[in-house]
């Protein structure tokens, strides 16, 4: 019970902290900016390739469910687009881009704290809250809706691609933006954006109370990893059961 | 010359993993018939029954996110009964197995990449070299066989609980009778079905186990290397299930036609 309590708890009490401390102290806009190239530049061709697969799979899959059960693997193309803008874009983006920066700024901010670097900075009058966290919720919160943009992108023309030259469907019939409305993007800009906002925070947490050797670093590592991954999942699944308990 | 260069580091980069791995995978081979019971043991409580709540919440919540998703689109072709064969059909080849395997590589592979990492940064799997044991029997063997079996053990436990919570998603949501649900899922979905989903993976499991020993146990440096151990295991282990996903999806999907 206080391990869920913990888990849904201490990310609040962080973002709290970290806009507190932010309005408080400024925010450190250079390295915001920073840590947006670090975020997006490095996780970038990770989320691309592996949404690339993720779209062939998809294609594949529709294949096969079409065979067995409407013959045309065209008629489930516009409905499999829906689903890709509206749910999967989104979720299978921030579950890479969380495995990629979670573990990045989990490590970090650990061998940081495990050095002792994080108490230098409160002793030079700095705010570990607005100088550390803040930066990395900023890059957050504007890299991983644009890692998703990115990679429901890639997951889109691989999709066409592979349904042109593998399955011999007309591409661009396939992935046709028939059903795809306004709802549907507030829907997947949503749960972008609140995993973004997520992943930094549950990395902090984590990162930020290791204590002891590396082999905290490592047990910092796993957990904001977990964390990360297993908080996107919940966002996602919060965001769907909302637009489906409103009917949108 | 940079590009050149960064191109020619990259290639020699994916040489020297390649090789390595290939090396682990020889050794660890070699060193299966001797592997240390103990340990092995040890690793499948900790790799197996310590990540069962993990596994629970995430199969619990794949079962939802499917249900929701297709039924935007069975409602929108009318065709609620089929739900049942489309939910299962996702979670058995699709949404199990790759959100199974994201998240253990999360937890497994990162703490088996830190902790060999750990020992061969501390100097401990170079001492276990000098008293004439094989660190591949005692330390990577047991991980890997450990990782295995606890992955096509959970694959079973995390698709039935999904599968479950799917049924309920779908009369909570849909307001679809559970045994319409079910009724359709036997019908029209084989034991073949239910083998590719654990195929799948038992698959990601061995990469994850293989994948971050290899980068646990080729970290040179202090304290820095095991974060960034740890960090790398995770990566590699994504990229990995997601190509191996394709690879097999493409595969079975022909194969069993």
């Amino acid at each position: 019970m206080s391990g869920v309590l913990s888990f849904f708890g201490a990310p609040v009490v962080m973002l709290a902290r970290t806009v507190r401390a932010s309005t408080r102290d400024g925010v450190p806009w250079r390295e915001s900016l920073a840590q947006l190239h670090e975020l997006g530049g490095r996780s970038v061709w990770l989320v691309m390739s592996g949404m690339a697969f993720f779209g062939a799979v998809l294609v594949t899959i529709a294949n096969s469910q079409a065979r067995r059960f409407v013959g045309n693997v065209a008629v489930l193309g516009p409905a499999y687009f829906e689903l890709l803008i509206r749910e999967l874009g989104p979720a299978v983006s921030a579950l890479l881009t969380a495995s990629r920066a979670g573990a990045a700024h989990a490590a970090e901010l650990s061998t940081m704290s495990v050095n002792e670097q994080v108490e230098a900075l409160e002793m030079s009058a700095g705010d570990p809250y607005a100088d550390l966290v803040a930066p990395r919720v900023i890059a957050g919160v504007l890299g991983v809706p644009l890692l998703c943009t990115l990679g429901t992108i890639a997951a889109t023309l691989s999709a066409a691609a592979v349904a042109q030259f593998a399955f011999g469907v007309d591409g661009r019939a396939f992935m046709d933006p028939r059903y795809v409305d306004g709802w549907d993007l507030l829907a997947a800009f949503l749960k972008a954006a609140g995993c973004g906002l997520y992943i930094p925070l549950a990395a902090a947490v984590a990162g930020l109370k290791a204590r002891g050797g590396a082999e905290a670093v490592g047990e910092a590592t796993t957990d904001g990893v977990v964390a990360a991954s297993l908080g996107c999942l919940l966002i996602d699944l919060a965001v769907s059961l909302a637009f489906q308990l409103l009917r949108l | 010359m940079p590009l050149l260069t960064r191109l020619g580091r990259t290639a020699l980069d994916a040489l020297r993993g390649t090789g390595a791995l290939g090396l682990v995978v020889g050794r660890t081979v070699l060193a299966l018939p001797k592997l240390e019971r103990r340990e092995l043991g040890r690793a499948l409580v900790q790799f197996g029954y310590g990540s069962l709540p993990l596994a629970l919440a995430t199969a619990a919540l794949a079962g939802i996110i499917v249900v929701l998703q297709s039924g935007i689109y069975v409602q929108r072709f009318g065709a609620r009964a089929f739900l049942g064969w489309a939910a299962g059909y996702g979670v058995l080849w699709e949404f199990g197995p790759l959100l199974l395997g994201l998240i253990m590589s999360a937890r497994l592979g990162a703490r088996n990449a830190a902790e060999l990492a750990l020992m061969q940064v501390g100097g401990q799997i170079e001492g276990l070299r000098g008293i004439g044991l094989d660190p591949f029997a005692i330390l990577v063997a047991p991980r890997v066989v450990a990782m295995e079996v606890s992955m096509l053990a959970l694959s079973g436990v995390t698709f039935a609980v999904a599968i479950l919570f799917e049924s309920v998603a779908a009369l909570l949501a849909l307001g679809l009778p559970v045994r319409v649900f079910f009724g359709t899922f036997s019908q029209l979905l084989g034991p073949l079905d239910l083998l590719g989903g654990v195929v799948k993976t038992g698959i990601f499991g061995l990469a994850i186990a293989l994948l971050s020993t290899t980068v646990g146990l080729s970290a040179r440096g202090g304290a820095h290397a095991v974060g960034q151990a740890a960090a790398n295991a995770v990566v590699r282990s994504c990229a990995a299930i997601f190509v191996l996903d394709f690879a097999l999806t493409s595969l079975l999907a022909g194969w069993m036609g």
